[in-house]
């Protein structure tokens, strides 16, 4: 309990304190307030968005996005490592697609994204569901060939048949790289919803941002930032978490 | 009599059933685990280019029981041929068979213990010993009793729920042997087992060893680099040459069990200075 304590002060006291600075530089005017709004300016344009139903609808949109183009993502990921890891014929044919795959940057997909799938969920979709694909793939494809001989050979001197060797010595040895993958792609989730939002969409936090662009309404768009912070920051506490209870071995 | 290693294992294929251990325990062997090493070479690389000997010339034959280290210089292939005996590496001439069965991959026969454990660190220690024992037909209770019993064997009763990362390195090493024991293998590889542990921790898993080596009278292959504890554990010992690895001296240790550093008679203090001579000079041919 006391620990807790602890860790809301450690997380709260440096916040307040950034706040604090935030607003005493907007109240000297070292700041243009239009370009910079200050922290009170921020708060009144949130509680506006709210009142107005479009932080917790663009919330909603945007978490639902990010989330399904996760779960398409990373079951397709884990997947695929697990069978190009494993079967030498899939590794052939599509490690090297792959490798060629990753350095696109999700934004780039984009505008091929709306032309194939127009400008509904299903383009937003894609986006996401990519960029996280490629990050668990190569992080369980990697997991899975870096699994220590010693279990392996501990395994089949013990007489494990195969499938109980990969059900219960590789898949749990490479947990911790599955895991990590799962991680980064939550983060990429993100990073692409945005990047997917702010073209062709008409709701979420990407398009909200771009929207108060429009107007020059910084304030808003500083809504739409720390929406993002806040939110990516919570997912990957709660990916850490369950991290360590999933995986608890790593932490000894 | 002791039920908690089970009485009729039967091999991976299901081929026999394995004999009692503890019938082998009162007359000493039942003829099972002779390991026999016909004119072994051993090379690393693969067979297109130009790869040199690991080991070569190696013929031994192990009988049933029989407690035999095999000492060296470090990079002599002692370990790569304990790996041949495993079934992990295949030996480029020559034969390696255990009860005259080639060993041509690991099986649940032949047992090994590694220096670092291999213990798997998501199952506790009772998790690691229920391992091997998922590939019999044995219920959920009666598997967790035999890793149970086994791991009380060796004296980690009290810590069957700990997992690897909370155990010390004499305790998972205790983990390790009960794991490799619960299959009861004829034959008992051990890799430098004790090196990675303190003098007084590998004391203790001496002591332990000969214990669980007098009740079952497996074929033990046993790597060191430690004379004294070649000759505290052996029956025989092979001092093999450096790299390439032959054997160059079998010395037969008769001294009667138990036997300690600290009560050395004149015997092992000679046997002792045999073998550290022998390994000075293969030293001092490595470096000129």
């Amino acid at each position: 309990m006391r620990s807790l304590a602890v860790r809301v002060r450690n997380l709260v006291v440096p916040l307040v304190a950034i706040v604090a600075v935030w607003q005493l530089a907007s109240s000297i005017a070292i700041v243009n307030p239009v370009l910079f709004p200050s922290p009170a300016k921020v708060l009144l344009a949130a509680i506006d968005m709210f009142r107005s139903g479009v932080l917790l609808k663009d919330l909603l949109v945007s978490l639902r996005r990010a989330a399904a183009g996760f779960v398409v993502g990373a079951s397709l990921g884990v997947t695929l490592g697990l069978l190009t890891s494993r079967v030498r014929l899939f590794s052939i044919g599509l490690s090297p697609l792959f490798n060629l795959l990753r350095p696109i940057p999700a934004i780039a997909l984009v505008p091929i994204a709306v032309v194939w799938f127009g400008i509904g969920e299903e383009s937003k979709y894609f986006v996401i569901a990519y960029t996280v694909f490629l990050a668990v793939w190569l992080n369980t494809h990697h997991g899975m060939e870096h699994v220590p001989d010693t279990y392996i050979r501990a395994a089949r001197s013990l007489g494990a048949s195969r499938s109980l060797e990969f059900l219960q010595v590789v898949v749990p040895a490479s947990a911790p790289h599955i895991f990590a993958g799962l991680r980064f792609g939550a983060a990429l989730a993100f990073l692409s919803l945005v990047a997917a939002e702010l073209t062709g969409a008409s709701s979420g936090i990407g398009y909200r941002l771009d929207e108060a662009r429009q107007y020059i309404l910084v304030d808003r768009m500083f809504v739409g930032l720390i929406e993002l912070g806040v939110l990516g920051a919570t997912l990957d506490t709660l990916f850490v978490w369950l991290g360590r209870r999933l995986i608890h071995w790593e932490q000894a | 009599m002791n039920i908690s290693l089970g009485p009729t294992l039967v091999d991976q294929g299901g081929r026999r059933p394995r004999a009692l251990p503890q019938d082998t325990a009162t007359d000493g062997h039942d003829g099972a685990g002779r390991i026999e090493m016909t004119d072994v070479a051993i090379a690393f690389g693969d067979k297109t280019r130009q790869s040199s000997d690991v080991v070569t010339d190696i013929d031994l034959t192990i009988e049933p029981g029989q407690f035999a280290v095999l000492i060296g210089p470090s990079g002599c292939g002692k370990s790569t041929l304990l790996n041949a005996a495993a079934g992990f590496v295949r030996p480029s001439r020559g034969t390696v068979a255990v009860d005259g069965r080639v060993v041509n991959r690991p099986t649940s026969s032949v047992g090994i213990v590694f220096q670092n454990f291999a213990l798997f660190p998501w199952f506790s220690a009772l998790g690691n010993v229920e391992f091997p024992l998922k590939q019999l037909s044995l219920s959920r209770a009666e598997r967790r009793d035999r890793a149970i019993a086994a791991l009380t064997e060796v004296g980690l009763g009290a810590h069957l729920r700990k997992y690897p990362g909370q155990l010390s390195g004499g305790m998972k090493q205790r983990v390790a042997i009960a794991r490799t024991l619960v299959l009861s293998p004829e034959v008992l590889l051990m890799d430098e087992p004790f090196g990675a542990l303190d003098a007084q921790t590998r004391l203790s898993m001496q002591a332990l060893l000969l214990s669980l080596w007098d009740r079952r009278r497996s074929t033990v292959l046993f790597v060191t680099h430690d004379v004294d504890e070649a000759l505290i554990l052996a029956d025989v010992v092979y001092v093999m040459s450096a790299a390439p690895g032959r054997i160059i001296r079998r010395i037969d240790v008769d001294t009667p069990r138990p036997r300690a550093v600290d009560r050395l008679d004149q015997a092992f203090l000679d046997r002792r200075a045999h073998i550290i001579g022998l390994l000075r000079q293969q030293h001092v041919t490595d470096i000129t």
